[in-house]
């Protein structure tokens, strides 16, 4: 076998490797990401009813930020755009809770939490 | 073998990314969830990491004010440092790169180009 064979070898096994550590951590993770979607929706309920405060609206669009840098490293771009669109609107002191709540339903059905 | 620190306060940001250079690159990894930590693990690492990879949102010292004060650490300061962000805008972009960082990547990062991503930035031979 050429070198070059070899190399491109060891980069799939690499990868293979990779995606499978990804995998496995995506479930291991699972309870977290499941809890921080579930804050997002608490976060666009309380819009809703009037009652998203300015901490909970702030501590929400850290949350956002967060799934925004993290899902599309698990393979998960649309995530990581909703979770965007999501940080920004949380973004607005006046966030609109219809929006919030449309986003957070966008952000589960992209997921297969 | 490279050495790499990754400075992150998310576990599964250190964790993907620190997997990902020892499986794609062989690289050598140490990690620090924050930059108070990530100042201390370099000051007294003996080798020196080659390179540090540090996120910018972390709670109490953000990746800029961490920076800086690696900066003004002796045996920290001139280590090349690539700052991690999923901030898009490009005020935010523009303002990073300002700091003295030897670049900017963006989160999210995907796990198999991630080291192919620094040794370009940083002008190191192809992984």
């Amino acid at each position: 076998m050429c070198l070059g064979g070899r190399v491109s070898e060891a980069a799939a096994s690499a990868a293979e490797k990779t995606a499978a550590l990804l995998k496995a951590m995506w479930e291991r993770n699972l309870p977290v990401l499941r809890e921080r979607v579930g804050g997002l929706s608490a976060a666009a309920e309380a819009a809703v009813a009037g009652g998203l405060s300015e901490e909970l609206r702030v501590e929400a669009a850290g949350v956002a930020h967060k799934l925004a840098g993290s899902l599309g490293m698990f393979g998960y771009p649309e995530g990581t755009a909703i979770a965007r669109e999501l940080e920004v609107a949380l973004g607005e002191v006046e966030a609109s809770g219809t929006r919030l709540v449309e986003l957070v339903r966008t952000l589960r059905d992209a997921l297969p939490l | 073998m490279r050495r790499i620190l990754i400075i992150d306060d998310e576990d599964d940001i250190r964790e993907v990314a620190g997997l990902s250079l020892e499986a794609t690159a062989g690289w050598t990894i140490t990690t620090a969830s924050s930059g108070a930590e990530g100042i201390r693990v370099c000051a007294t690492a003996n080798p020196k990491p080659d390179a540090i990879l540090m996120d910018v949102m972390m709670p109490d010292m953000d990746g800029p004010t961490t920076f800086r004060k690696m900066q003004e650490t002796p045996g920290v300061a001139g280590i090349p440092v690539v700052l991690l962000t999923a901030k898009v805008q490009g005020v935010d972009q523009r303002r990073f790169a300002g700091l003295g960082v030897a670049s900017v990547l963006f989160k999210p990062f995907d796990p198999l180009t991630l080291a192919q991503q620094i040794a370009d930035v940083l002008g190191w031979p192809s992984v």
